[in-house]
């Protein structure tokens, strides 16, 4: 267990460089701070991955005026983002070696480790949005 | 078994399943994606979204479904026809489903429970299925392909 929370803070720190390049392109959309941590308060109160993408599919959708998360695509790259740490989810599970049987055989454990590092990369998202919310209003 | 050792088996095996749905869900929105939002308006859809999420039976639900389907078949549509009564088949064969579930935790199984997963599960399919048809849309209006509806 503490090696498996290791894997997935060097993970969360290299998300952070990622996400903070993406933040960049968020804060040229007219997205709210109430709206990007909606998102993360999903994703650290629901269960399931499919919530997050769901929810980030319809408010695409409902972006009519393309301003907020249909602003040059950024919605849907967002997606591909988080789709793409399945794959990171996938890596650590295959490195499990050191878990017990149980614990490893667990055919939840990449989806639910999804779950966890999706929570990490919007963490920072959301610290980096807000921290150059803040700056672009100071200018 | 305790009614919270069945619930924690429960709604983690609903979420493993829900994650795995979205991709089948997908598909089924997609086969249709051309429908929308013309022949399958967004009232509809919403409808559809209202009607389960307010319902505790999934007879409900079905009885919703069918009625579409045979509003399309008046208006002779056959290609909405098959949307609505596709929906209806992908939607009650997860009652399957719901009772593999329910034999997974171990409890055991009532027409009230299998009746609550089964809703639950349909509930959580129209949700991916309606998410990734609205989703679809304004990228299909940027290529010029249909005007945006009021929505």
């Amino acid at each position: 267990m503490v090696d498996l929370n290791r894997k997935i803070a060097r993970s969360s720190d290299e998300y952070d460089h990622r996400a903070r390049e993406y933040a960049v392109r968020l804060n040229r959309t007219e997205l709210s701070k109430t709206q990007i941590r909606g998102l993360e308060t999903l994703a650290y109160t629901t269960n399931k991955v499919s919530d997050v993408t769901d929810w980030i599919k319809k408010h695409v959708a409902k972006d009519a005026k393309r301003n907020l998360w249909a602003k040059d695509g950024i919605g849907r790259e967002l997606l591909i983002t988080l789709e793409g740490l399945r794959q990171d989810a996938k890596e650590i599970v295959k490195t499990a070696k050191n878990y017990p049987t149980t614990f490893r055989e667990d055919p939840d454990l990449e989806r639910q480790l999804h779950l966890r590092l999706i929570r990490e990369y919007l963490k920072h998202l959301v610290a980096h949005f807000e921290y150059q919310h803040a700056v672009k209003r100071q200018q | 078994m305790t009614d919270l050792s069945y619930n924690l088996k429960l709604r983690k095996l609903i979420a493993a399943w829900s994650d795995n749905s979205e991709i089948e869900a997908n598909r089924f929105a997609d086969r249709y994606r051309d429908l929308y939002p013309r022949e399958i308006s967004n009232a509809q859809l919403r409808g559809l979204e209202n009607v389960i999420r307010s319902s505790r039976q999934f007879i409900d639900v079905k009885g919703f479904i069918q009625h579409q389907g045979e509003k399309a078949e008046r208006a002779r549509r056959s290609d909405v026809g098959d949307f609505w009564r596709g929906l209806d088949s992908d939607l009650s064969s997860l009652r399957d489903e719901a009772k593999r579930m329910l034999h997974q935790t171990g409890s055991e199984i009532s027409e009230v429970k299998l009746d609550r997963v089964h809703h639950q599960l349909a509930e959580i399919y129209v949700q991916h299925l309606i998410a990734h048809m609205f989703y679809w849309t304004p990228f299909l209006e940027e290529k010029g392909k249909i005007k945006r509806h009021h929505r």
